[in-house]
């Protein structure tokens, strides 16, 4: 039994990570209803990026190569928007769908050249700190992990929520003519978008290399993977589906890890989502049937 | 020469697999499951031939009668969702495929030597063609004749009321249903033919490479499948054809000398193709153009 809650609560703190990359991939789903399949790529290569603050002024407190991987992040995201999303017409979404996994690969493909395909080691902060109350134990790490991702959640929230930006990305992602209509630039709010879950993705990935110590190429396609079935399982669009499926999706696997071993776990987490898809394909929370 | 023989017998197999993606495209699903279903095949016929002893032709059918059912059985629960719904559906499923066979052991001895599926290490000595001494060349005819055959087939289902039905479901769903066309039997049965052709493919694949292992079918090769029409163009099939030999003979083979640089351009290859040519290399006014080039008066119609 306290193995079981051992895993379970290690495997949540995690799981916020996954509730980030799930947020990105619902936050661009939402405003422009195409999928970005580079989007958790971009974030481990914001991670990486970060890395850069390290090889400039070597002994750099973490806290600066994660702010750095949060700005390279948002830079990727950029770069990604113009790269896949500017150019190619709107009524293609086959096209854009296949650029995005053209930038999968390419991002993928940068950090095997630029490290030789090995994990590079990441910082991480308080990764000294054990909590315990008799045989359980936190570990300082993940619950940095997890209070970072819930502020910037809660940032997030709040840019959504209380800020003009975030009035008018609500309204492009509700009907995007009727947005354009009032005066919204549609096309600056979807960049602005693909800027902010770049920003996520980049803090993102940072804290999945803080977690794990390391980064590796190989982080991207399971990462891609998970982040899409939290977006599934949350419902596409909602970004509090994102989270509660993150946190649900990082608990389970640690708990499945725990019984039936890291090389079937993730064949338990599909069968999650088909459960999901066959039972419940709206998600968790589904967006309400839209009009058009 | 053996060298463009075997040049010859990747882009083959490759164009059955974005053939495979092809028909499931024409009804408007994207589908990254064709790595899945192209799996499946190879691990089927490796283990008909190696294991049971079975000749090449049964054991290609047996695994694309397989690859057909499994698309079936994936196409129902996968299909009650729409669009990119179903992209994230059909990914979780190949990589589901892959895990399996990642996990999967199933080993006989035969003669003092153990053979058979060995979880990550794969399968090794799928030896048919060596041990019944056919040459590369006649490897090579043998999978293209599958693959004219394929495209023969589709030629003729795309000018069919069949195809024509697949492509209302592809351009607008809801036209389609209100004149009474039974969405889901549509999509599953166009999944179900992709499937049989990516078991096909997969079963092809397994016994001129005579070795696979779980890596080879991971979401890179679901990638590629469906890159081969959307960068060919789904206006024919030959698009996906032309997207191949450009793929492996060129993206791949041609840009050898770059070394490790090759693997850099070609994802930005894949962006900037879509950029410049978002309808695919053979969209509507590229073909009518050949029509007419090539089809005298009839084809400027």
């Amino acid at each position: 039994m306290l193995d079981f809650i051992q895993s379970l609560s290690d495997g949540v703190l995690f799981g916020a990570t996954y509730a980030l990359i799930g947020i990105g991939f619902t936050l661009v789903f939402g405003v422009m209803h195409k999928l970005n399949l580079s989007y958790a790529a971009a974030s481990v290569g914001g991670a990486y990026c970060g890395l850069l603050v390290l090889k400039v002024f070597a002994g750099a407190p973490p806290l600066a190569v994660f702010f750095c991987a949060f700005l390279a992040g948002g830079l990727l995201g950029y770069i990604v928007y113009l790269a896949c999303f500017h150019f190619i017409p709107i009524s293609n979404p086959l096209a854009t769908l296949m650029a995005t996994v053209g930038m999968l690969l390419l991002v993928d493909e940068v950090i095997v050249h630029q490290t030789d395909g090995m994990p590079l080691n990441y910082p991480a902060l308080f990764d000294d700190v054990m909590l315990r109350a008799g045989e359980f134990t936190l570990r300082g790490d993940l619950l940095m992990v997890f209070v970072v991702s819930i502020l910037c959640m809660a940032g997030l929230l709040a840019l959504l929520y209380r800020t003009r930006l975030g009035l008018a990305t609500r309204a492009v992602s509700q009907q995007a003519v009727a947005a354009q209509l009032c005066g919204i630039r549609v096309g600056q709010v979807n960049a602005m978008t693909f800027v902010i879950t770049g920003l996520l993705g980049g803090i993102a990935g940072a804290m999945i290399g803080a977690s794990v110590g390391t980064l590796s190429p190989l982080l991207t396609t399971p990462l891609t993977i998970k982040g899409l079935i939290v977006t599934v399982i949350g419902g596409l669009g909602s970004i509090p589906g994102a989270i509660v499926a993150g946190l649900l999706v990082g608990g389970f696997e640690s708990v499945l890890q725990q019984y039936r071993g890291v090389t079937e776990r993730d064949l338990y987490v599909m069968l999650l989502l088909f459960v999901f898809l066959v039972f419940r394909p709206g998600g968790l929370f589904a967006p309400k049937e839209g009009r058009d | 020469m053996d060298f463009y023989f075997g040049l010859a017998q990747i882009i083959g197999v490759h164009t059955l697999l974005g053939l495979s993606a092809y028909i499931v495209l024409l009804t408007g699903q994207v589908s990254m499951a064709q790595a899945g279903f192209f799996a499946v095949g190879a691990y089927a016929a490796g283990m008909l031939t190696v294991l049971a002893g079975w000749a090449i032709l049964p054991a290609l059918a047996a695994s694309s009668l397989l690859g057909a059912a499994v698309a079936c059985a994936v196409g129902f629960p996968a299909l009650r969702v729409k669009g990119l719904m179903l992209v994230i559906a059909t990914l979780a499923f190949g990589e589901a495929v892959r895990l399996f066979f990642f996990n999967f052991d199933y080993q006989v001895a035969r003669g003092g030597v153990k053979l058979g599926p060995l979880g990550g290490e794969g399968f090794r000595q799928i030896r048919y063609f060596p041990e019944n001494g056919w040459t590369t060349m006649q490897v090579m005819l043998f999978i293209w004749i599958f693959v004219v055959l394929v495209m023969a087939i589709l030629w003729w289902l795309d000018r069919s009321r069949y195809g024509a039905v697949l492509r209302a479901v592809g351009e607008d769903e809801l036209a389609a249903q209100s004149v009474g066309i039974n969405l889901t039997a549509v999509k599953v049965s166009a999944m179900t033919i992709g499937g049989a052709i990516a078991g096909l493919g997969g079963g092809i694949y397994a016994h001129y490479t005579t070795h696979i292992e779980h890596a080879s079918f991971g979401i890179l090769l679901a990638t590629f499948a469906l890159a081969y029409p959307i960068l060919g163009g789904l206006g024919s099939v030959f698009g996906t054809v032309v997207a191949a030999i450009f793929v492996q003979g060129f993206l791949v083979e041609g840009l050898r000398f770059l070394g490790d640089w090759r693997n850099l351009l070609f994802g930005a290859l894949i962006v900037l193709a879509m950029n410049l040519r978002p309808k695919g290399f053979l969209d509507a006014p590229t073909l009518r153009w050949i029509r007419r080039v090539f089809g005298g008066k009839r084809g400027a119609a």
